[in-house]
């Protein structure tokens, strides 16, 4: 990726031989290597909701059990929990999940809605930024302190705003560049198949 | 004229909120109504920790806040949350109201706060569902809730005891239930959580007798003339004396509805209990700085 | 101004369909922009309100709610409760409610139940051809039974926001008829929504087939045994029952139904992650736009608000129903009890009003809008498990919204309800 180099890599050998940059191939690259970070986001979430289980059964073993009550168990699964939440948070923009209450939207014409949806992802976008950039401030001040129970330092708290944050930059960017070329981003999820 | 807020996370008509109130008032006069102060109480604008984090970034004014949230970021906080450091609630203010304590809010300035005044919340000590401890050997084994902080899981563990942590609201159903044998706090908070209505045990063992501090935002702080600033100073350390007033009158209320209810209030030798603080002390006076500290305050008188 | 920004931008987000989180998140951080303090505080809020170690019940109960219906415990659970209730009109709809009444005896939390609860449920219910939106509404409702039937640490919030005044003992033992009660509300209410809809009855399955089912139920019951039996006895905590719930499940459906491949696990895995990480981030962002709430003193302006118009005790319980009842809209409960509390304690109590009847109505008033949009936890949970948009859920649950209000409204005006347990004991 950050070769100088002009020539296609070999990533791109599924891609159109004639794609110019900004047409098919570099779509298709991009939703490649953003449905890569949110499977990934998704297991690091699940992952981090498995290790809080098995602390908080260590946890409870060990104090009925063994009669020894660890201090860092609670500490740190809440500690796993940030990174669940926040990229499973942002994993929900990319896929649409997010509890809305779309009342209005129903009622709209193709194009109204089209112009909704991109001030919608647009603050998305805005706030996922703040995310970053006050993640980033807040783990700065937060930085030399010293996390109780954990020996960490106190800003490490902050690093799943910070990168969830810039997954949900990422998504809404991606849902809104998609939508300006004409890509079918606004799919009606709720309007497919029989999960209603 | 400007407000200043201040955050507590005390429930309205505690001490340290009525103090801040008065202080509020002190101001008023002082300043002709160009500052006053408004306390968010109940915790309304966060925890402890967060309120800290407000202060520091200039969200709010003023802040109320126990000494243990501070021990990871101002290091000299430590030395006076240690356990049995001072000897009697008396000591404690003493020490507080000398030197020893204007160094220590003097090293609140490196951290874009400005320390004003010490309160304080009195002595903890344990309680329990089981049995009354006579000495340290009865604590062995016990299971103490404690908050999450390293010093008192290392305090109670030292002690023989299972420190185990717990989010405050959990206690009373941890304690009837067994999930603990008990925990430890002040006369004032063992009564407001009803902890004394299923633990029938209190051992006056004073282990913590803690300070809490008054803050102020770095940035509000900077906004005020020189005058100004002593003003708030003074009224600040005017405030000391109506809240410990209001708390001793607090204290007293409370261990009379904790005797009424039937617990059982037993002394303890405390010696043993120091003796088995070493190691406690050995790991959190980490530097000969703090090390000092600590000599300067149990010399004192 | 600020107020303006912080209500007007967030129904603006809110109407144009952006997601509930984004909405408080956004609406919170433009305003902090307007009133020019540091946007930190939003992000710092944010963070905070989901770094709370309670909160984990939530993705928890969910999980092992994944895992049940996943490895087979619940399919039998609800089979042998079919075969027993399903006769009845609205039969799962009952045993819904009845499981929200037994869960409630072990936790605490509203939407730990309704996870726990809508987790076994509605999957169920759908696949017996009730209507989704009617699992979803019963689950949400059904739940608020939990936070009046002991244990309720939102009690004991209570009794601190109050100065520790009063009894958590009383208050306990104070909840325990107006949770049966709503239940019992709930239930009739159930069924003429099925009567209504006409949900087919299932015919009785007769006395061998209903014990071979309970055969096949047994892991499953022992799971509420030991959830139950550990909170109980003092082997763990409320939360972390619900931790103890994923592991027992998995090991069930590992070990005895030998029914959970690890496809299976992962799929239950990113499903629970799927469902709860949206909710938590409102939750988040919840504590964000509260943090606004309290720091313009919309609380205390209300009350003052309130506190102009009647002197009448009656006419100030109700008014104080409506005001908890529009604040339990926008705002979580716990903060709410925090800033509430202290507030209105002292009004009602100069009206001559019981300090523990109080708390039930408060705790009854703030569940209900734990199930009302824009914020609330419960239905989202509810709605996020049933995978329906909050609009379908709203459509229908007015009815149940109804039988809470009655209840809501008895609890209020019939002191003895809430009093007459606890005072047997003094
Ligand atoms: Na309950
Ligand atoms: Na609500």
């Amino acid at each position: 990726m950050t070769s100088t180099d002009d020539r296609p890599s070999g990533a791109d050998a599924s891609a159109p031989p004639l794609a110019r940059p900004g047409g098919t191939a570099f779509w298709l690259r991009a939703e490649r290597l953003l449905s890569g970070l949110a499977t990934l986001a998704l297991w690091i979430s699940g992952a981090g909701l498995t290790l809080m289980t098995i602390i908080i059964t260590w946890q409870v073993f060990s104090r009925y059990v063994l009669n020894r009550s660890p201090s860092w168990t609670e500490a740190s699964s809440v500690l796993l929990m940030g990174w669940f939440i926040f990229l499973g948070a942002a994993v929900g923009v990319r896929e649409r999940t997010h509890l809305g209450f779309d009342v209005l939207l129903y009622f709209l014409p193709a194009s109204a809605k089209a112009v909704l949806r991109t001030i919608s992802d647009i603050v998305v976008l805005a706030f996922g930024g703040g995310m970053i950039v006050y993640g980033i401030q807040l783990a700065r001040l937060t930085w030399g302190t010293v996390m109780p129970s954990l020996a960490l330092p106190g800003g490490v708290g902050f690093l799943p705003v910070i990168f969830g944050g810039a997954l949900v930059c990422l998504f809404s960017l991606e849902r809104l560049a998609g939508r300006f070329a004409g890509l079918p981003v606004d799919v009606d999820i709720h309007a497919t198949g029989e999960e209603m | 004229e400007t407000v200043l807020r201040s955050s507590d996370t005390h429930p309205d008509g505690y001490p340290t909120v009525e103090a801040v109130k008065y202080m509020g008032e002190l101001i008023k006069q002082r300043t002709n109504g160009r500052y006053s102060i408004e306390v968010y109480h109940s915790a309304q604008l966060g925890e402890e920790k967060d309120t800290i984090e407000q202060t520091q970034s200039g969200v709010i004014d003023l802040d109320r806040v126990s000494m243990g949230p501070f021990n990871g970021i101002v290091p000299e906080t430590a030395v006076p949350s240690l356990p049995y450091m001072f000897r009697s609630v008396e000591h404690m203010r003493h020490v507080m109201d000398g030197p020893v304590g204007d160094q220590i809010l003097k090293a609140f300035e490196a951290h874009d706060l400005v320390g004003l005044a010490f309160y304080d919340s009195g002595a903890r000590s344990f309680y329990n569902t089981k049995k009354d401890i006579a000495s340290i050997a009865d604590l062995k084994g016990m299971k103490f809730r404690v908050i999450q902080s390293d010093v008192f899981v290392d305090m109670v563990n030292a002690l023989g005891a299972n420190a185990t942590p717990m989010a405050y609201g959990e206690v009373y159903s941890a304690l009837q239930t067994g999930v603990i044998d008990g925990a430890e706090n002040n006369w004032p908070s063992f009564e407001s959580a009803k902890h004394y209505e299923v633990a029938k045990h209190y051992t006056l063992d004073q282990h913590q007798i803690v300070p809490e501090v008054l803050v102020m935002s770095k940035a509000s702080w900077d906004k005020l003339s020189p005058e100004d600033q002593t003003i708030v100073r003074q009224a600040a350390k005017d405030s000391v004396v109506k809240m410990r007033e209001l708390w001793d009158a607090q204290e007293k209320k409370s261990r009379d509805i904790v005797e009424k209810a039937g617990v059982k209030v037993s002394e303890i030798d405390k010696q043993p209990l120091i003796d088995a603080m070493k190691p406690v002390y050995d790991k959190y006076l980490s530097t000969p700085e703090l090390k000092d500290l600590a000599a300067r305050i149990q010399a004192a008188k | 101004m600020a107020l303006t920004v912080l209500f007007g931008t967030f129904v603006f987000l809110l109407i144009i369909g952006t997601p509930i989180a984004f909405c408080l998140g956004v609406a919170s951080f433009a305003t902090i922009i307007v009133l020019g303090l540091p946007p930190v505080v939003v992000f710092q809020r944010l963070n905070s309100g989901v770094s709370v170690f309670s909160l984990m019940a939530i993705p928890f109960f969910i999980f092992a709610g994944d895992l049940m219906v996943r490895g087979g415990i619940a399919a039998r659970l609800v089979a042998l409760a079919g075969s027993v209730v399903g006769h009845l009109r609205g039969g799962l709809g009952q045993v819904n409610i009845a499981a929200s009444t037994m869960f409630g005896g072990i936790s605490g939390s509203a939407v730990a139940d309704a996870s726990a609860v809508g987790g076994l449920m509605i999957p169920q219910m759908k696949a017996r051809g009730y209507g989704i939106d009617y699992a979803v509404n019963i689950t949400s409702v059904g739940a608020i039974i939990a936070l009046l039937i002991p244990p309720s640490h939102n009690m004991i919030i209570y009794s601190i926001s109050a100065g520790g005044r009063i009894s958590i003992a009383d208050l306990f033992t104070a909840g325990v008829i107006p949770g049966l009660l709503l239940a019992l509300s709930l239930m009739i209410t159930a069924y003429l929504v099925a009567s209504r809809r006409g949900y087919p009855t299932e015919p009785f399955a007769g006395f061998g087939r209903a014990l071979q089912l309970l055969f096949g139920a047994i892991p499953g019951l022992i799971l509420i045994g030991i959830i139950f039996g550990g909170v109980r006895s003092g082997i763990f905590t409320a939360t972390e029952s619900s931790c103890i719930a994923i592991v027992y499940a998995f090991l069930v459906t590992l070990i005895i139904y030998r029914s959970m491949s690890w496809s299976d696990f992962v799929a239950a895995t990113t499903a629970a992650v799927r469902t709860t990480a949206m909710v938590l981030m409102i939750i988040g962002c919840a504590a964000a736009f509260g943090w606004l709430l309290a720091y313009l003193r919309v609380p205390a302006a209300l009350v003052a608000f309130l506190q102009e118009i009647s002197s009448d005790k009656l006419v100030i319980l109700l008014l104080i129903n409506v005001v908890l009842l529009i604040l339990g809209t926008f705002m979580d409960m716990s903060p709410l009890i925090i800033i509430t509390t202290p507030i209105f304690l002292p009004v009602v109590m100069a009206y001559g009003v019981d300090p523990v009847h109080f708390g039930v109505i408060l705790i009854l008033n703030l569940g209900i809008g734990l199930c009302t949009p824009p914020v609330g936890a419960v239905l989202f949970v509810s709605c996020a498990i049933g995978r329906i948009p909050i609009w379908t859920a709203m459509r229908s649950i007015w009815p149940f919204y109804g039988a809470a209000f009655a209840v809501l409204m008895l609890v209020t005006y019939v002191p003895a309800i809430s009093l007459w347990l606890p005072n047997l004991f003094h």
